[in-house]
């Protein structure tokens, strides 16, 4: 819609107008204005499909035709479309041009300044055009300065240019007869306006190269270019045969040959004057003539394996002409190496050569070794036969790796796959392994890509081989580490269940060093977890690899059983056979036995542990955990060497870790753990004092070993904790912060499960622990402890009462007791027997806690344990007879209760035993002071709050003279006294 | 604004500077984007019961200009880039084009005057192209003649010239 203006009738009259009289008559003469005039829009479109030599034709006719011909940006877009105008150097150009002018200007300004004191007289000396009006200001005097020079500056270039191109013709001229330039055709051949003006074919081949993006100068440039390259264009288009055209006559070298074609192919892209199609298609096929005279040429040097020859000669005339990919493709199509007999191994030999079921990755090794050095091999000739090697040899290794590796991988993967689960999981990942060491080892000619492209290119190959297996093989390492986990635990469940879990020794090991052991244990799993890495005897020698594959070893074979049975673990297993034999073991205090001992410092400790813990042997094994634990690492291992991939299959990968991870967690915890726990508590709550006959061990069974297994259970999950840190942490598998990670989920959830199972069973033995004490209370604790005199004052109730107790309950508490009765009434003054076990069965059992729980739960715990003492205490003092002899027994029973508190560090606590010890003394007060008693009874900050008087009024009764200080007392607290007063 | 269907049937009156009326389709009418947009701004309506004035254009050229977009109604429209990157591959004109730009110069001019005028893309390209092929091999002076063009050179101006671009010339 724009473009409605319509060229104005009278613009010819206007122009008329500023011309002499003479040019408008003949103007007038020539115009018939009849005829209708296009506007310059239209004509300079009608330009745009001008050929050339026209288009020149046309600037002749007039200045304005001339400028619209000579207008810059026609001649930039033909540039550009040969792809030989660089804009940001053009800008770069015009900006120095600025400066420089910038700085004339201003030197100019500078040395004009104090001549002149009026403007108008500056003007004419500043750029030599007068602007024709007085410059007012400083910063209008530049600015028309600019414009000046940058006119005069334009002015002599084209003065300059007008003198070169005399001087290039004469140049030329003597060139042409110098016989360089054979055909008479070419003898015509205009000049070029090249830098060097004793020019010669060599500078009409660089032509393309050298131009320059110049703003202003464009046509000039693309002059140069027409000049050199048109004439052999046009020529060739007008061609019939191949041998006519005159630019395989001029050249005679085929590498010029190829120049000039390629420079024809580029400079028909700026010719889209009517016909260009033809011309273009002409030319194509002359290439393809051409290229395919070549090509045989490279073919027949290759067939002779002339490398420094004919080869390398064609392909750079090749890569010349049109990048060379002609070459190339032949190169790499009929290179011997896909025939060669010493590369294609078989990769069967990786099964035939090792045991049933196993995997050897030697043969695949040498495999990779052989065509490593032979692609390396290549990669020199590469580089002496290519110009660009670079692209060549990455071409190349692609054909290898489509021809060679995947034809080597794929059927040793399907036949290993249907062979065996384990050996197909191993096999995908040592070759992966292989594959991109064998991609690291290769090495590209020169500096063609650095390292870390080289990296790039690494992992892009292996996961061009391996993408077609990779998803297979994540399902199917997950599989097998699930049923292998499952199997473990099954095995293990089995085989408990065969061995009858009535045979139920437990074992008190040594409690006091357990934390010790413990740490030992654990900087010993840290180690081997870590081991790995430096112990691994890979045969690839991989350097700084987060993991490597315990399998990659298997040729390594003395080293590797060293890691081997570190990492299994049939040692321990082996050593613990039956509850019976460790018994005897452990008891030993020999914790290694046997011809085979472990190697590894971590079996050892396993071994130790285990045999420590045989108590729970029938709940769950540290053992199986260790092995899960392992054959998790095992497979993360594999996994993890794919997460290097990155991208959607590096993704994948760490994706696959991650759920081998959980599944880890889910098969130890819901299938080992939780019900060890779960038959634990069971045990407890099952537990009856007064069915067990061995009360002399100093522990609770189930309680004990339940509490071994708080210990084990903390073992675990600290080990779990361990191996998340150094495995999924560690290498960056799962991200520690990220809190809805699965991995890190898994973990929490079996940390929770541990914790609350042991909350659980907690519970429980607190209510066992107490039934405990209260049953030691009740069968130990003999009538005259508190009352020497009593078997003389009231023998028959208390010691039949005894007697039938002892006699349904437990007939050994009666036996010691027996001895300690007959001893008779000692003076000793220290806490009775049965006060002693109460206190050391408690401690024991809270002891054994320290440090496999938090101190939080253990806190709670003891607090609990300490009140329901403190209440089995006052029990078991309501049911006693205490006579003021006895006092001294029960102050001192009471004295080592409070001691026993006071070591639990609980200020609550303590109060509760305070008050019993200060109610102790209530019996030590003679019958005569009955007054006194009644004040200590009534004294409720005595007891700190704890007892009431009513409550120390019953205890009161307990004593054995109580029915004869019974009315003093009541009255002193009653205030029947005040009556008789 | 109705479908293509409607655009086939329903009827457009193009008037000329010299009074006389064309009634054509409106898709034909449409390949001139100024007579698009036109009708897409006045409405429906408008055009039904008023002729759209064509006052740039004479009625013999105007004549001329239908018939070529009688030929090309089912030509699909070019999107500006697109043009712009075809304008210079496809320097070639078709046949009908050919015979249909085979007027005298007169006429010539005045199509690619109207082309302009109404924007009419294909047809301004069609009528440069032949334009550009009476130029190629004309001397100066030719195209002079050809294009009422005044010279305003001096004979040596013109050698000059002629010697800069002497690169270009044919052999």
């Amino acid at each position: 819609m724009s473009n409605l203006r319509r060229a104005p009738q009278p613009g010819t009259t206007a122009q008329m107008a500023q011309h002499s009289i003479l040019k408008t008559l003949q103007a007038t003469e020539m115009i018939d204005s009849s005829k209708p005039v296009l506007p310059a829009e239209i004509l300079a479109a009608i330009l745009d499909y001008l050929p050339v030599p026209d288009l020149m034709r046309f600037a002749r006719t007039s200045r304005r035709m001339r400028e619209m011909v000579y207008d810059d940006t026609r001649w930039v877009a033909r540039l550009r479309s040969m792809g030989c105008w660089d804009e940001a150097e053009a800008r770069r150009r015009f900006e120095d041009a600025m400066k420089r002018r910038r700085e004339l200007a201003a030197r100019a300004a500078a040395a004009t300044a104090p001549a002149t004191a009026s403007p108008t007289a500056r003007t004419p000396t500043v750029g030599g055009v007068v602007s024709g009006q007085p410059t007012p200001s400083l910063s209008f005097v530049s600015s028309t300065t600019l414009f000046d020079a940058s006119v005069e500056e334009e002015r002599q270039k084209q003065m300059q240019q007008k003198q070169h191109i005399l001087e290039v013709r004469d140049g030329f001229e003597t060139l042409s007869v110098s016989g360089a330039v054979p055909s008479p055709r070419s003898a015509t051949i205009p000049p070029v306006s090249q830098a060097d003006p004793s020019q010669d074919p060599e500078a009409l081949l660089q032509v393309i190269k050298n131009v320059k993006s110049v703003r202003g100068h464009a046509r000039q440039e693309y002059g140069k270019i027409y000049g050199a390259v048109a004439p052999f264009y046009f020529d060739l288009v007008k061609a019939r045969t191949h041998t006519d055209p005159i630019v395989f006559q001029v050249f005679r070298d085929p590498e010029r040959q190829a120049q000039m074609l390629a420079n024809m192919r580029v400079f028909a892209k700026s010719d889209w004057a009517a016909g260009s199609q033809q011309r273009e298609d002409k030319l194509g096929t002359m290439i393809g003539i051409f290229e395919s005279a070549v090509l045989r040429e490279f073919e027949q040097g290759y067939e002779f394996w002339d490398v420094d020859g004919r080869m390398k000669k064609y392909a750079h005339v090749l890569g010349i002409l049109n990048g060379g990919n002609a070459g190339i493709e032949l190169f790499i199509q009929k290179h011997p190496i896909f025939s060669d007999r010493e590369v294609l191994a078989n990769p069967m030999d990786c099964i035939n050569q090792a045991p049933a079921d196993a995997i050897s990755l030697e043969p695949s090794r040498r495999f990779f070794d052989v065509l490593s050095g032979k692609v390396n091999e290549q990669a020199g000739i590469i580089e002496r036969i290519f110009p660009k090697p670079g692209p060549v040899f990455w071409s190349f290794v692609d054909k290898v790796r489509e021809d060679i590796i995947v034809e080597y991988t794929t059927p040793l993967f399907d036949e290993t796959h249907e062979r065996s689960i384990p050996s197909y999981v191993r096999a995908v990942s040592g070759l992966f392994e292989q594959a991109l060491q064998f991609c690291r080892a290769l090495t590209p000619p020169k500096s063609a890509t650095d390292a870390t492209q080289q990296e790039a290119k690494a992992k892009e190959f292996a996961l061009k081989i391996f993408e077609p297996h990779l998803d297979l093989y994540l399902q199917d390492e997950l599989e097998y580490f699930t049923r292998q986990a499952e199997r473990e635990v099954g095995d293990w469940e089995k085989k408990l269940s065969a061995q009858d879990a009535s045979v139920e020794s437990f074992y008190m090991g040594s409690f006091n060093n357990r934390q010790a052991d413990k740490k030992d244990f654990l900087t010993s799993f840290k180690k081997v977890v870590m081991m790995p890495v430096s112990v691994l005897p890979t045969s690839l020698g991989l350097p700084g690899l987060p993991i490597g594959s315990p399998f990659a070893s298997s040729k390594a074979a003395a080293s590797a059983s060293v890691n081997g049975t570190g990492l299994s673990p049939q040692p321990s297993r082996s050593q613990s056979p039956g509850p019976g034999v460790a018994a005897t073991i452990t008891r030993g205090g020999s914790p290694m036995p046997g011809g085979k001992a472990p190697t590894d410092e971590l079996a050892a400790k396993a071994a130790l542990m285990t045999s420590r813990l045989e108590g729970i042997k029938s709940l769950f094994s540290i053992e199986v955990a260790l092995s899960l634990v392992h054959s998790a690492k095992s497979s993360l291992g594999r996994v993890a060497v794919f997460i290097q991939l990155g991208g959607q299959a590096g993704g994948e990968a760490r994706e696959q870790c991650e759920a081998i991870f959980v599944t880890l967690l889910r098969i130890l915890g819901n299938r080992h753990v939780k019900p060890g726990f779960d038959k634990a508590v069971t045990h407890l709550s099952q537990y009856n004092p007064r069915e067990v006959s061995q009360h002399d061990k100093g522990g609770v069974a189930p309680l004990v070993t339940f509490i071994e297994l708080v210990n084990v259970g903390d073992l675990i999950s600290q080990m779990i904790d361990v191996f998340y840190e150094q495995q999924l942490a560690g290498p960056k598998i799962a991200d520690r912060n990220d809190f809805l990670d699965p991995s890190g989920l898994a973990k929490k959830k079996f940390e929770q499960m541990l914790d609350e199972s042991v909350a659980a069973g907690l519970n429980k033995g607190i209510d066992v622990l107490m039934d405990e004490v209260e049953y030691i209370c009740a069968t130990t604790q003999l009538p005259t402890d508190y009352n020497p005199s009593g078997p003389s004052s009231d023998p028959a109730a208390t010691a039949s009462e005894k007697d039938k107790d002892s006699k349904t309950a437990a007939p050994a508490p009666a036996a010691v007791a027996a001895p300690a009765f007959g001893a008779g009434l000692d003076m000793d003054i220290g806490p009775t027997h049965t006060a002693q076990r109460v206190r050391d069965l408690v401690s024991s059992h809270t002891s054994m806690l320290v440090g496999s729980t938090d101190k939080s739960m253990l806190d709670v715990f003891n607090g609990e344990v300490g009140l329901r003492l403190f209440g089995a205490v006052c029990k078991h003092l309501k049911r006693q007879r205490i006579s003021t002899e006895g006092a001294i027994k029960v102050i001192a029973d009471m004295n080592l209760h409070f001691e026993y508190i006071r070591t639990l560090k609980n200020q609550d606590l303590l109060a509760y035993f305070k008050a019993l010890r200060e109610l102790s003394q209530i019996y030590l007060i003679d019958a005569r002071h009955a007054k006194e008693m009644a004040t200590i009874i009534a004294d409720g900050d005595r007891f700190g709050g704890i007892f009431r008087a009513e409550e120390v009024y019953e205890y009161a009764e307990r004593r054995a003279d109580w029915y004869q200080v019974r009315r003093d007392v009541e009255r002193a607290m009653y205030g029947l006294e005040c009556l008789l007063m | 604004m109705s479908d293509t269907k409607d655009k086939n049937v329903q009827k457009v009156t193009l008037q000329s500077n010299d009074n006389s009326t064309i009634v054509v389709d409106r898709i034909v009418a449409e390949r001139s984007m100024l007579i698009k947009n036109l009708i897409e701004d006045l409405g429906d309506e408008a055009i039904a019961s008023s002729p759209i004035p064509i006052p740039n254009v004479n009625d013999p050229v105007l004549r001329k200009v239908v018939e070529w977009c009688e030929h090309h109604r089912g030509d699909t429209l070019q999107s500006a880039e697109e043009e712009n990157d075809n304008r210079k591959k496809t320097t070639e004109i078709e046949e009908w084009d050919q015979k249909f730009m085979q007027v005298d110069q007169e006429m010539l001019f005045e199509i690619i005057l109207a082309a302009n005028y109404l924007d009419i893309k294909p047809l301004l390209d069609v009528g440069c192209k032949t334009v550009a092929n009476m130029i190629k091999g004309k001397s100066p002076e030719e195209i002079r003649k050809t294009f009422n063009i005044t010279n305003d050179f001096t004979p040596e101006e013109e050698e000059q010239i002629r010697r800069e671009n002497e690169w270009a010339e044919d052999r």
